[in-house]
Parts: structure tokens; C-alpha cells; sequence
């Protein structure tokens, strides 16, 4: 079930704004938020009843007062629900279950880690940049796209705040590494000493075939990773059982939810 | 009450509030042994609706018995179980093995999933098929016994009558209807059952026509169920007769959904200075 500090509240938006093609959007609630890096709201404030049901959007941010609380999500419009939220204005109410699901596990001591953001998988990873950085922990992010044009901007990436290094990646080479975040990974992975590799963790966000692509790298020199999925969601909470994943149970495949056993998996878990 | 397959075991809800507050919480359709349900994708969303095919995953009657129905009644719910079987024999093991809680306040007997190919549908789409099973489980149980039927049937006040002779105490209605969504690019279904069962506003039209058959055609209760979002939705099922109704998919849209249909109910009574339900309830007014 989702923990005690799940809620619904209805909140309004202080800012909407589109940025290339990412949209950050900043909404006021009641109370103020305590999240675990990974985990999700699911988004609604368009009125009528289609589409019928509300958005999963990775929490980017949260903060303010007690009083004045906010959080904030970054989406890409991808279809009628995110292209309806992208519409919305200063002031207009949004209803809005949070926190959801589970998060990354930071809790390895003396790693190296490298966050993986593919597309719009770099709002989901860049609160663990966050919460990294306030432990003082190691990191290095990895941020992909097709062209320069879709990469998340400048002032959003960690590196400009953030102490961790950064290494864009695009598939046509208009920016940083020419080749997808996959290629990257692979080829630093393959590039470090056996006692390197053995310091990194992997966490990642975006495109099935790039979190499937690092899960067989890391796989292949034991590096333990944790990928967030994405899939088609009702509820949010656990109880339509729509989005689940197949996963590994022994040897047999069982369905766990995105929503609630996840949106963070062990990469070794998941069926491919 | 909430509808059986969108409340999960209910204590999911109990975050958002106390669900001691519901008239029932109707769990998770439930199976002798656990089952893995339907391979993704299992949802897809429609215009004002979303078809399903998640196949009845869940935890089987024995865990269900150990775990969650002792959660439940601590939490001070009024709980149903739905059931399921792949065979008569299965439907009846399940309905034995609830039987023995005290707790539980009665079982609904799920003769209409349109998303699995055994049971189900199987049972509830003739006559000799629901009435043989509802015979068949009326004599496995003491509880009070509901029939959940479908609407993927000719004459659904036949059907209902058909629950009624074979020993049901009330029929709930509607299931959801069969559907298909295509991808209109990949040439392919979208969900991996190929069809799903269709809910959500979209489906109101045709449940509160066929709540209002099933009433006329029964004396035990009716219960309503199919697009229900709000307290004008819930009433409008009452006025064709529903002796109570649950709410189903508005449930992952607005997980408060059922405490505020009970509330603008409450409201909407006191306002009107309607005494009791059975005053307002089967009032519809027909031209004629």
C-alpha cells in the first residue's frame, strides 16, 4: 500500500513554462513533502473526463515552508494528457497524489555513481543528483538525447549546482559524446580498472531499450544497477494492477507493479 | 461500496482516509491458489473511459484469509469478497474457505470478467451456465451471496431473474463491456489479451439502463455500478431503483472518490429534505 505519508491534495500552479521541448512546472499544496529521489506524483487538472486519467510525473523538486509548500515536475508533452497539463496556466488548480512509489536506493556507502537520464528519465535521476550531493557522495551523470536541441537546459544540470561531473550524450554528435548514453556507459565501463568497477552503482531513467542496454553492460562486470520504468498507469497506488512489469521469481516470470514494488527495480530482476 | 477490482484490498486507501466510512469495501476478485493474471500491456485508456485486461492477478483466498482479512476487520471495514474460479469446483472451494470468517459480510460472485477464457465470462453469458453455478455456491456458503453480472448478454433483466431463482440475495451490475483499442501504426492490439473490459464514464449510459432492467425484473436488491464519478452519478442510479452502488474506476482518478459520493449524497438528501433513501430510491419519473 503506499506509505502513510501518501496523500491527494489539490494544488495550484505558480509557474508553467516550457523549456526546448521540457516543460517545468511548479505547483503550490498544503503541506509540505518529504520524497525519496525516484518516486512519483500522479498529475491531473484538466477538466472534463478525457482524458480520464491522471499523469504519472517524476517529482523533480519539493520544498518551501510549512505554509507555502511547493513541488515541482519536469515533463515532455507525449500525448493529450501532458499536452493538456503544457496548456495550463498561473493559478490553475491541479489535483495531485504524492509521494508514490519507491525510490532509488542511496544507501551504499563508498560508491561511485553514475546517474543515467535518457530524454526526459533526467527529471527523475536529477533528485538523486540532488541528494547525493548533499551527502557528498561520488557522482557522475550521464544525460541523453537525440540532438543538442533536446537536452535539458544548461542551468538545470547538475555541475552548474551541483558538484558531480557531467557528460552529455547525443545520438547525432551535436553535443558532448556522439552516441546514445548506453554507448557511454559501455565504453566507460569497459575503459576502468577490475577495482574501479567495482566502486559503481548505477542509477537510471528513460527509453526501454537504453535501461535494458545498461542492464546487460552493468550485468556483463557485475555492476549493480537500479533502472526506473515507465508504463501505462491508473491509479499510481497499487490497486488496478495495470502497469505491472515482468520480472524474474525464481524461475519462473511474475508481474510486480510500476507503481508500487517499483517505479525502481534491481536491473537483474526485470525480463527484458 | 467500492467495485471489486479498483479498491485492491482496500487497506491500499487507507492513507486517504478511513474506510470504516464505506458502506463496503469489495476486494479484489479472489482465486483458490494465487494467479499471475495477464502479460503487460493491461491498460489503455480511452475517450472518457480505459479498458482493462489485468487477468485477475492476486493473492489467492488463503493469504487473503491469513493476511488481509484480519487487517480489514481491524481497520473496522465492512468487507465482500469477490470470487473467481476457473471451474465450478473452484468457485466453490473459494466460497467455502470465506465462509469461515466471521468478519466477512458477504461474497459476490464474479460470473462476468471478460478478460480471463475459463470461468468468468463462461459461466455468466447463458442461463444454464450462471444459474448452475449460482446454485451450485449458494449450497457451498451461508453468507449472503451476490451475484456480479455481465453486460455482455442479450437481456440482462433475464439474467438477473436467472441469479434470483438460483439463490442469489442481490445482483450487482455492471461488469465491464468488451472492447478492442487498435494501434493504428503498429497494426497491432494494444493490450496483450487482444480485448479488455471497458469503464469509466463512458459506460454510464448503458449501466444505468441496465440497472434499471435488472430492478424491474428482480425483488432482491440491485446494486449499481458503471461510471459512477459523483454524487449526481450515484444518485441517478438510485432513482432507477439501485439499492446501493459502487464506484469502480473513479477510485484511481481521485482516491477520496467514494467518501465525497457519500458525503454530496448525505448532502444532496439534507438539502432536499429527503428522510430516507427508500424515498427518493426507483422514483424515476416516466413520461406516460
Amino acid at each position: 500500500m503506499p506509505s502513510k505519508a501518501t496523500r491527494f491534495v489539490h494544488g495550484r500552479i505558480v509557474r508553467n513554462t516550457g523549456h526546448g521541448i521540457f516543460y517545468r512546472m511548479e505547483v503550490s499544496i498544503p503541506d509540505r513533502i518529504e520524497f525519496v529521489p525516484g518516486q512519483f506524483a500522479m498529475v491531473s487538472g484538466w477538466p472534463g473526463n478525457d482524458p480520464l486519467l491522471p499523469r504519472p510525473l517524476a517529482i523533480f523538486r519539493a520544498g518551501g515552508t510549512r505554509s507555502r509548500a511547493t513541488v515541482e515536475f519536469v515533463y515532455k508533452v507525449v500525448g493529450r494528457g501532458t499536452a493538456l497539463l503544457s496548456g495550463l496556466h498561473d493559478g490553475d488548480p491541479l489535483s495531485i497524489t504524492l509521494p508514490l512509489g519507491n525510490g532509488f536506493d542511496l544507501g551504499a556507502p563508498d560508491r561511485t555513481w553514475w546517474l543515467a537520464g535518457g530524454g526526459v528519465g533526467f527529471s527523475t535521476v536529477f533528485p538523486a543528483g540532488v541528494a547525493l550531493s548533499q551527502g557528498k557522495a561520488e557522482f557522475e551523470m550521464f544525460l541523453g538525447s537525440r540532438t543538442r536541441d533536446q537536452l535539458p537546459p544548461r542551468e538545470w544540470i547538475p555541475g552548474g549546482d551541483l558538484p558531480g561531473r557531467v557528460h552529455l550524450c547525443t545520438d547525432d554528435g551535436t553535443a558532448g559524446f556522439f552516441g546514445t548514453v548506453t554507448d557511454a556507459i559501455r565504453e566507460r565501463l569497459a575503459a576502468l580498472s577490475p577495482p574501479g568497477r567495482a566502486r559503481v552503482s548505477i542509477l537510471s531513467c528513460g527509453p526501454r531499450e537504453m535501461l535494458s542496454g545498461i542492464a546487460a553492460a552493468a550485468a556483463a562486470h557485475g555492476v549493480p544497477t537500479q533502472v526506473s520504468l515507465e508504463n501505462h498507469m491508473a491509479c499510481g497506488f497499487g490497486v488496478c494492477w495495470g502497469c505491472v512489469a515482468a520480472v524474474r521469481d525464481g524461475d519462473r516470470t511474475a508481474y510486480r507493479r510500476v507503481c508500487r514494488e517499483g517505479p525502481v527495480f534491481d536491473a537483474g530482476e526485470i525480463v527484458w | 461500496m467500492s467495485a471489486s477490482g479498483t479498491f485492491g484490498y482496500g487497506l491500499e486507501f487507507s492513507p486517504f482516509y478511513d474506510i470504516s466510512r464505506l458502506g463496503a469495501v469489495v476486494v479484489k476478485g479472489l482465486s483458490l491458489l494465487p494467479t499471475a493474471g495477464n502479460a503487460p500491456q493491461r491498460i489503455v485508456e480511452t475517450p472518457a473511459g480505459m479498458l482493462n485486461a489485468i487477468g485477475l492477478q492476486n493473492i489467492g483466498v488463503e493469504r487473503f484469509v491469513a493476511d488481509v482479512a484480519p487487517r480489514l476487520a481491524d481497520a473496522g471495514a465492512v468487507f465482500v469478497a469477490n470470487i473467481y474460479g476457473r471451474t465450478i469446483e473452484e468457485y466453490e472451494g473459494v466460497a467455502r474457505r470465506l465462509s469461515e470468517l466471521p468478519a466477512l459480510a458477504a461474497i459476490e460472485l464474479n460470473a462476468s470478467c471478460p478478460n480471463v477464457k475459463e470461468g468468468g465470462i463462461a459461466f455468466g453469458s447463458t442461463s444454464e451456465g450462471l444459474s448452475g453455478l449460482t446454485r451450485r455456491v449458494r449450497s457451498a456458503t451461508k453468507k449472503p451471496l451476490w451475484v456480479k453480472l455481465s453486460p455482455n448478454v442479450t437481456d440482462v433483466g433475464k439474467m438477473a431473474r436467472v441469479a434470483e431463482e438460483s439463490g442469489a440475495d442481490a445482483v450487482t451490475l455492471i461488469n465491464t463491456l468488451v472492447g478492442l483499442a487498435v494501434d493504428h501504426r503498429t497494426r497491432r492490439p494494444k493490450l496483450s489479451n487482444v480485448t479488455g473490459g471497458l469503464s469509466g464514464p463512458a459506460i454510464k449510459p448503458v449501466a444505468l439502463r441496465m440497472v434499471w432492467e435488472a430492478c424491474k425484473a428482480v425483488r432482491i436488491p440491485v446494486v449499481g455500478i458503471g461510471g459512477i464519478q459523483s454524487a449526481e452519478d450515484a444518485l441517478e442510479f438510485l432513482l432507477v431503483g439501485a439499492a446501493a452502488v459502487q464506484v469502480g474506476t473513479a477510485n484511481f482518478r481521485n482516491p477520496n472518490a467514494c467518501v465525497e459520493i457519500i458525503e454530496g449524497i448525505r448532502e444532496f438528501f439534507a438539502r432536499e429534505k429527503i428522510a430516507r433513501l427508500d424515498d427518493y430510491r426507483g422514483g424515476i419519473l416516466l413520461r406516460g
